[in-house]
């Protein structure tokens, strides 16, 4: 285990989560929402683990999970967090990691998730503007390919 | 009822003008093929670019929803269709992160010819991308000599895997085909000939008055904003940052072929067609060595099409940068979500960042420079903020408009490349396998 690891494991400890290692050089940590931003924040300025690669959304039933993959040298990192499907709002890490805007908007558009405080995130960045309002984000479970074709008339494109 | 078009001219103006608060850029995560549907509107000040807004999505194919209903093995030759030059990484990726879930291990050799292919793909990717910045910037004889010598390596590519651009070699836990017998001799020449017209272009790069002119100074951007904004790949290194994956967290055979990862600090444009250059022969080397030291044994192990449940990534260092590939099973026959993210979706903050203060005949070269998998310009609208002024240009035309601000004499004479440095004299004979 390296040395951001432990510093980053003794950390989770003090904040009541912890550091679950998956594979060699590959650890996941669940941090709850209200203590996420904080979180990403000492680990990017205290730890210097600078690099974003993106993040993840996932569809759990009750909830929408959130992946942020980390990666310094040798080490990746997840952080995951959840939001209930219920009331989709996520607080947005921009202001610790700027890169992290295109991603934030990717997953509002396929997920529906609201980043409080990212400021574009009402626009479209994947899906088409005349998107109707009334369809579900796509790549949740519940919503099927064949719903989004016909709810946008693309019968006649099916084989 | 239809606006009248004058009025609906100054609608659109007025919405440009909220623009420039920066507060709109979508971009879409696939990006199939060169000549590609994108859309940018820039905002003007005279000459001087205010902001980039590009519009991107067009050819958003639902991958990562498509893939949720198909199988396993199906998938990896899906999301090899996600580029159409950088095709084999993304294979790569997406079953390095199946591999981890189940409890199966690569053969060694599959993993030599598994960066083989790799590197011969970043070498086709390198060399299309140093002709394309020699198209922008009025060079076409660069780009001539230098698709050309791309045959050779994309002959290579396909009489090992049978195909040039989409190969389709890779197989849970192995490749698909073994590398053809005698070739060992044939793919070290070849490689030592594109080591040679490597250095060579370097040559042409640093003498070159029109490639000089076009790309020194251009493009500059600090480290500390690369940094932040997330950037990979070549991006990241040609302001000095070792961010490799091969280096990093080395997969397929990069722990035992030697790497040499290229950076520089000179940070503009030009730097960067040094990189790429240098990272070529560095690839050809690698190449040659994997070649020389490829281990006998199995190409494959048969797994089952069910896959254990559990979630992994993976990451992998494609031509253009770093590209993820997260993957969730719940040991069905189909994953529950698979998540890929593409190095330009990485790259584009990081070339908003460098088209601002630019000047508009800097744009294709600027743009090229990020090696973004879309060359088509077609389509651009412009708005100079001074003059209220809008008018719209092909790719061609905007092509032409750099070329003639940077070379004014040239828009008089037909063709003015001054011949600074010789052709090439050794030609590859093209043969058939």
């Amino acid at each position: 285990m390296s040395e951001t690891l432990a510093q980053l494991g003794k950390y989770a400890e003090e904040v009541g989560t912890k550091v679950t290692p998956l594979r060699k050089n590959e650890s996941t940590i669940e941090v709850s929402q209200d203590r996420l931003k904080a979180f990403v924040a000492h680990l990017v300025n205290d730890l210097h683990v600078r690099h974003l690669m993106t993040i993840t959304g996932l569809d759990l039933g009750q909830n929408l999970g959130i992946i942020y993959h980390f990666s310094m040298e040798r080490d990746t990192i997840h952080v995951r967090t959840t939001v209930p499907k219920a009331k989709p709002e996520a607080v947005s890490i921009i202001d610790t990691v700027p890169g992290a805007i295109l991603y934030e908007m990717e997953l509002h558009d396929m997920f529906g998730i609201e980043f409080i405080g990212n400021p574009w995130k009402d626009q479209k960045l994947l899906l088409p503007e005349e998107w109707p309002a009334d369809l579900p984000p796509p790549l949740l479970k519940t919503t099927k390919a064949d719903q989004i074709r016909r709810r946008l008339g693309l019968e006649a494109a099916k084989p | 009822m239809s606006t009248p078009p004058n009025q609906q001219r100054r609608e659109e103006s007025a919405g440009l003008m909220e623009y420039s608060t920066e507060s709109l850029v979508p971009f879409g995560p696939i990006h199939p093929a060169l000549k590609e549907p994108e859309y940018f509107k820039l905002v003007l000040e005279g000459e001087r670019i205010v902001n980039v807004i590009p519009r991107i999505g067009y050819v958003h194919r639902g991958l990562e929803k498509a893939a949720e209903s198909r199988p396993w093995v199906q998938n990896m030759y899906m999301f090899e269709r996600t580029c159409g030059i950088c095709s084999f990484v993304h294979s790569l990726c997406y079953s390095q992160a199946v591999e981890e879930l189940t409890m199966y291990q690569v053969p060694r050799r599959a993993k030599y010819i598994r960066t083989i292919i790799a590197e011969m793909e970043r070498i086709h990717s390198h060399l299309l991308w140093v002709g394309l910045m020699g198209h922008w910037a009025g060079f076409d004889t660069l780009f001539m000599w230098v698709w050309n010598d791309r045959e050779v390596v994309l002959d290579l590519v396909e009489a090992i895997s049978g195909n040039r651009v989409h190969k389709s070699m890779n197989a849970f836990c192995g490749v698909r085909k073994d590398m053809p017998e005698n070739m060992e001799d044939r793919i070290i020449e070849r490689m030592k000939f594109l080591t040679d017209r490597a250095r060579y272009y370097r040559e042409v790069i640093d003498t070159e008055e029109t490639m000089l002119k076009r790309t020194e100074n251009i493009g500059r951007v600090s480290a500390d904003t690369v940094e932040k904004l997330c950037a990979v790949g070549p991006m990241a290194r040609y302001v000095g940052f070792k961010r490799d994956v091969r280096l990093n967290d080395p997969y397929a055979a990069y722990d035992e072929v030697p790497l040499d990862v290229i950076t520089t600090t000179q940070g503009d444009v030009h730097a960067l067609l040094r990189l790429r250059l240098d990272e070529l022969v560095a690839s050809a080397n690698m190449v040659a060595y994997a070649v020389k030291n490829l281990p006998d044994g199995p190409i494959r192990v048969k797994i089952p099409p069910i896959i254990p449940a559990g979630e992994h990534s993976s990451h992998c260092e494609a031509p253009r940068g770093e590209i993820f590939y997260f993957v969730k099973s719940s040991g069905g026959r189909t994953p529950d979500r698979v998540k890929s993210r593409q190095p330009t979706m990485a790259n584009l903050p990081t070339a908003l960042e460098l088209l601002k203060g630019q000047t508009l005949a800097d744009i294709p070269i600027v743009l090229t420079a990020i090696d973004p998998c879309f060359g088509c310009m077609d389509r651009m609208s412009f708005y100079d903020t001074e003059t209220n002024k809008r008018w719209t240009w092909s790719g061609e035309e905007l092509r032409q408009y750099g070329i003639n601000y940077y070379f004014p004499e040239r828009a008089k004479k037909k063709s003015g490349i001054k011949k600074a440095i010789g052709p090439p004299t050794n030609q590859y004979p093209r043969e058939e396998f």
